[in-house]
């Protein structure tokens, strides 16, 4: 029987710290990029114009259609080669989950825009205004609403996609992990306080977006 | 300008071939199971029982909440310390997410068997069939039509997941494209061309998914996510 022993991950408190700060670092860039980089492609599917509906397209089932491991990793050891510069780790880690979750989150925001019923673009253009006027006022105000419980569970998969930055060593929790349980041979409790971290972390944010589903099917 | 050339990685075919074969096996072993287990993470949850529900319910969250490489790291290099076995990288990746589209499935079964309407159970009933005699011929068979689109895109995600088992040296096909990049230094065309790989089968795979949520469309199902 294994007798669990969690000093040896205490004792390491510091380092699952960095770790967690890393963690967050890179959660943050890819939740911004990917969130607004993913309402210009959405917007893109919605166009009329074939220019922009077409790139946006491609955009989006190149990147729904390949794992994100392999995007980073084309970006860690495959663009570098087309580059002048080299690519650090956050670097191809945020490119790779950023682009990733751009796609995903601009197929909710098409789905979203489509919701709104014709008549509120209607009323719009009756009181003088243009496009770009009903969208940002009318339009994606009502639509982000219904859009929240998919947004958030978007975060929630970024947020689980950053441990894959760890495949190209960016210092993560689960990168800091590994590093505990191959210096103190401790790795049955290095991985579990790092699953426990996670669910910590995660859990409420998931009880969260049952919050928003339960309101919306409420209010609909 | 940098002058592309597939040829060093057209040459080792061989090996992404192997990879993707291994690929599949993986996503084909995890999905069965992922799904024999779903149904009974279904049944449990649902179960009227506290004691079934509860833990049931447990393992779904627990599941869905923590990152898919983590929990392959824990399969991988804590379980075997604590159960004494030694775990193959294939035994470790087929556990993992088995386990793990098992709890995703079981939400997509019990959405499913929610959907059918009370009326089907109590003419179930009303005939003689016990529980388990209506779950099976008249709940499951309906509920698992609804299902098919989200089981689908499940398929696809978990697809995409096995990528992770290169983290634990299992030879899939991005583990090939590491080996061949690494020993043709022809980082830029092994990389695209795996990527390529994986697009072409994805895509293939969720084409077809597209065909059939349509049909299922046109005969009037409702399905459910």
């Amino acid at each position: 029987m294994h007798r669990w022993d969690f000093a040896s991950v205490l004792a390491n408190t510091d380092a699952l710290l960095v770790g967690a700060i890393g963690t967050l670092h890179i959660f943050a860039i890819c939740l911004v990029l990917g969130l607004s980089l993913g309402l210009v492609v959405g917007l893109g599917r919605y166009a009329r114009s074939r220019w922009l509906y077409w790139p946006a397209t491609a955009f989006v089932e190149f990147f729904r259609n390949t794992p994100v491991l392999v995007q980073i990793l084309w970006f860690y050891f495959a663009l570098p080669i087309l580059l002048p510069f080299s690519v650090s780790p956050l670097e191809a880690a945020s490119l790779g989950i950023s682009l990733n979750s751009a796609a995903f989150s601009a197929e909710i925001y098409r789905g979203g825009i489509q919701s709104i019923e014709r008549g509120q673009w209607d009323g719009a253009r009756a009181i003088g205004m243009n496009w770009a006027q009903a969208m940002r006022r009318i339009i994606l105000p009502q639509a982000l609403k219904r859009m929240m419980p998919a947004l958030t569970n978007r975060a929630i998969e970024i947020f689980k996609m950053s441990t894959l930055a760890s495949a190209v060593a960016y210092v993560e929790l689960l990168q800091q992990g590994k590093l505990i349980a191959s210096l103190n041979f401790n790795p049955i409790e290095a991985y579990t306080a790092v699953a426990v971290i996670f669910f910590v972390f995660l859990w409420p944010l998931v009880q969260f977006t049952y919050v928003l589903e339960r309101r919306l099917a409420g209010d609909e | 300008m940098y002058r592309w050339d597939f040829t060093p990685v057209l040459a080792n075919a061989d090996l992404l071939a192997a990879g993707l074969v291994n690929t599949l096996k993986i996503t084909g072993t995890s999905l069965a199971c992922g799904l024999v287990l779903g149904l009974a993470l279904a049944l449990l949850r649902l179960s009227k029982h506290r004691w079934a529900s509860w833990p049931a319910g447990f393992v779904i969250e627990v599941f869905r909440t923590t990152p898919p490489l983590v929990q392959l790291f824990w399969f991988f290099f804590a379980l075997p310390l604590i159960v004494g076995i030694e775990m193959t990288p294939f035994m470790a990746a087929v556990v993992t997410f088995s386990i793990q589209s098992a709890a995703f499935f079981a939400e997509v079964f019990r959405a499913g068997i929610v959907s059918i309407e009370r009326g089907q159970w109590d003419g179930a009933r009303a005939i003689g069939m016990t529980h388990a005699q209506a779950l099976r011929r008249i709940v499951l068979p309906q509920a698992v039509k609804r299902m098919i689109p989200a089981f689908m895109e499940r398929t696809i995600e978990l697809m995409k997941t096995t990528t992770l088992v290169a983290t634990i040296a299992y030879a899939d096909l991005l583990y090939a494209a590491n080996e061949i990049s690494q020993k043709t230094f022809r980082p830029l065309e092994t990389f695209t061309v795996v990527a390529l790989i994986y697009f072409v089968v994805i895509t293939a795979f969720s084409l077809v998914a597209r065909r059939l949520e349509r049909r299922m469309a046109i005969s009037g199902e409702s399905t459910v996510h």
